[in-house]
């Protein structure tokens, strides 16, 4: 488990990391979140050891991190970066080899993600030749030549285009299934909701909300109704306690209501009254959650 | 999956840069290019010298020929062993005018009157080779005549003056090479200065461009500071020797094998001494140079953030030819205790056995000491400095906020 805890780190004035503390659990994917300069890159630079907090720990295992825990941890920067005249297959070599795989099985391992990433035949072209969406598999190739235990990427989904992200989003899904633990930052909820079991989310260098994602949304204080009526004067909606806001559109209500709302008691109601066409429950979005809670 | 010990990361990043640069087309041109400089600057003086000369004299009146013939005397007497001895050839012209025409279209080399005057083309800024054979000649010519006309009384004072110099000899002994080890000296300092520069100079720009494009947050990951350091000097600096050595010993084959420059030996101290500070050199800057490096992130900016080391260096290599003149002078001496310019200055001193052992000692032990600590402000300099992108970082922020 890799355990972070109250990570405190100031440039000048600006505190970038405020008491940041979460954990990421293995064979489960983690989604950060938080807006721009809430302190993401910092807390990821933090586990590489790539800056020294003012305060706070990170550990693995129970260990605090060092070089001999980082060999088996996979990085992949914001801002990507690789030699760019070194070729695709020889640059993961190295890489490999940096952390502490022999040289033939750097390179058979190297070969390995390649093809599996789609550029099998790509293996002897220097980087630079390689179009971005292409450069930025082989970046993901590269945290992944060592077969990390612990996965942390910046944006790893950020310039991809749909079949990218869907190749990215299968390969994170196998990684976790084969007990690593992933941690990605991302600014496409939709697609943390979907791909994740655990978010984080930081705002202002603090943690503010954790936890599993179904945890999250069922402890969220709102859920929405869509009530669609075959008769429009149905008086039924009047008799709901707790709406927050309600729009209507034809037949359809889309309703706000509180989480403590009766709603079996609002669907009987609506069975008994016999009109009702269609009637959906739901927990707010991760990102209506996001919204809210950085608001 | 193994453990990777300090040494061990360094080895793998010294590795690649062996690796990737040394099979990169720039090493290779070089190495080639600097080989084809080395024994065009050794070889083909040797062709062109090797052919015989043959000198035109031109001749007008009486008295001339004695004077040629005396000339092609002295040529042969003076001719190295296995060459072919210059020869002279008389064209004889009726007229001044003809003769001075044939001057200028250069027929002739040069333009003898009657025994008496020497006729050349324009006053050269060197002297002229020819003209002063032709006076010798034409000095031995009368000695003859004097003889002849004189006897024994004459003869002897030709003795006398024509005996043997003094012999010359110096206090450490025959010293066989004594006029070329400057020159030696002098080859080995230029090679050095231009290795030292353009070495470090790879150091510099391959630091610069591994922040440039952000390579550097990868390798910082797994590597510590150091070991990026030490393993980029280490590897470019392998290289850089490799190629020092390679040019430095096809000279040393070049010139005792076709006999170039005329000189018995290349003597090997002198040369290892070279390639010792050439590494203890080739360290100072390249470490420094890595320091410069980690502050830019664009390479138009590695130049300037280099440039105080660059003037160490011209500042070191302008001493080391001050050196050649006086090797104990006292600036000599102290630029030997100073990192940056100890490597110029010190193997000129040697070669010109104007630095006595325990001094040399000395010097090197200074020199090693300032790499280690120059080693352990340039790490802390780069570990500021590397993960600061943007604008050129100061070196003082850099020094403050090295995280690693």
């Amino acid at each position: 488990m890799l355990l972070i805890e109250g990570l405190h780190k100031a440039y000048g004035d600006i505190k970038a990391l405020d008491g940041c503390s979460f954990s990421v659990q293995p064979g489960r994917m983690l989604g950060f979140l938080g807006p721009n300069g809430a302190g993401k890159t910092t807390t990821m630079r933090a586990v590489f050891g790539l800056l020294t907090p003012d305060a706070g720990s990170v550990s693995w295992q129970g260990k605090p991190i060092g070089p001999d825990e980082r060999l088996r941890f996979g990085y992949m920067p914001e801002t990507r970066g690789l030699y760019p005249k070194m070729k695709a297959a020889d640059q993961l070599t190295y890489l490999g080899t940096l952390h502490g795989l022999s040289s033939s099985d750097a390179r058979e391992s190297a070969g390995k993600w390649l093809e599996r990433l789609g550029l099998g035949d790509r293996t002897t072209d220097q980087v630079e030749k390689l179009s971005h969406g292409n450069q930025q598999r082989v970046q993901l190739a590269a945290a992944l030549v060592h077969d990390p235990e612990l996965l942390v990427l910046d944006e790893p989904f950020s310039g991809l285009d749909p079949l990218g992200v869907e190749t990215m989003a299968e390969v994170l899904r196998e990684r976790a299934a084969r007990g690593a633990a992933v941690l990605f930052s991302s600014h496409q909820l939709d697609l943390v909701e979907d791909l994740c079991e655990d978010v984080a989310i930081i705002h202002r260098g603090k943690i503010v909300k954790s936890g599993s994602v179904v945890e999250i949304k069922d402890s969220s204080p709102v859920r929405h109704l869509e009530i669609e009526l075959t008769n429009p004067d149905a008086r039924l909606l009047e008799r709901i306690d707790g709406v927050i806001r309600a729009e209507r559109d034809g037949a359809r209500h889309r309703l706000l209501i509180r989480s403590d709302v009766d709603v079996r008691g609002v669907l009987g109601d609506a069975l008994a009254s016999g009109s009702i066409r269609r009637f959906v429950y739901t927990s707010p979005s991760l990102s209506e959650i996001f919204l809210d809670t950085v608001a | 999956m193994r453990k990777i010990s300090g040494i061990g990361g360094m080895r793998l990043v010294a590795m690649r840069e062996l690796r990737e640069r040394g099979r990169s087309k720039a090493f290779i041109i070089s190495s080639v290019v600097t080989l084809v400089l080395v024994a065009a600057a050794l070889v083909v003086p040797q062709l062109l010298g090797g052919e015989a000369v043959t000198h035109q004299i031109g001749i007008v009146g009486e008295d001339n020929e004695p004077i040629v013939e005396a000339a092609q005397d002295l040529a042969i007497a003076e001719a190295e062993e296995g060459d072919e001895p210059e020869l002279y050839e008389t064209v004889r012209y009726t007229r001044l005018d003809e003769a001075e025409r044939a001057l200028s279209a250069g027929e002739v080399d040069l333009v003898l009157i009657d025994g008496a005057t020497v006729l050349q083309e324009r006053t050269g800024f060197s002297g002229n080779g020819l003209v002063d054979t032709v006076q010798r000649a034409a000095g031995s010519v009368r000695l003859q005549r004097l003889v002849e006309e004189n006897g024994q009384a004459a003869a002897d004072v030709i003795e006398i003056l024509s005996s043997s110099p003094l012999e010359v000899v110096s206090l450490d002994g025959e010293d066989p090479e004594g006029d070329i080890r400057p020159v030696i000296a002098y080859a080995g300092l230029l090679l050095m200065y231009i290795a030292i520069l353009s070495y470090g100079s790879w150091t510099l720009t391959g630091v610069t461009e591994e922040k440039n494009n952000r390579v550097v947050e990868v390798l910082l990951a797994t590597l510590r500071p150091w070991q990026l350091l030490g393993g980029k000097v280490l590897g470019i600096g392998l290289l850089g020797v490799g190629q020092f050595v390679l040019t430095i010993g096809f000279a040393f084959i070049l010139v005792n094998m076709t006999d170039a420059l005329d000189i018995p030996r290349l003597p090997i101290d002198g040369l290892l001494f070279l390639i010792l500070w050439f590494i203890l050199g080739f360290s100072v800057y390249s470490v420094s140079y890595a320091a410069a490096g980690s502050l830019a992130s664009r390479p138009e900016d590695a130049q300037s953030a280099a440039f105080p080391m660059t003037m160490l260096a011209v500042a070191g290599f302008f001493v080391s030819i001050n050196a050649l003149d006086d090797p104990t002078s006292m600036l000599a001496r102290v630029t030997s205790f100073v990192p940056f310019t100890a490597p110029f200055v010190v193997p000129i001193r040697q070669s010109l056995d104007g630095i006595g052992a325990v001094e040399h000692v000395a010097t090197a032990i200074v020199a090693i000491f300032s790499i280690v600590l120059l080693v352990r402000l340039s790490a802390r300099i780069y570990a500021g400095g590397l993960l600061r992108f943007g604008r050129r970082v100061k070196l003082k922020e850099a020094w403050r906020s090295a995280e690693l």
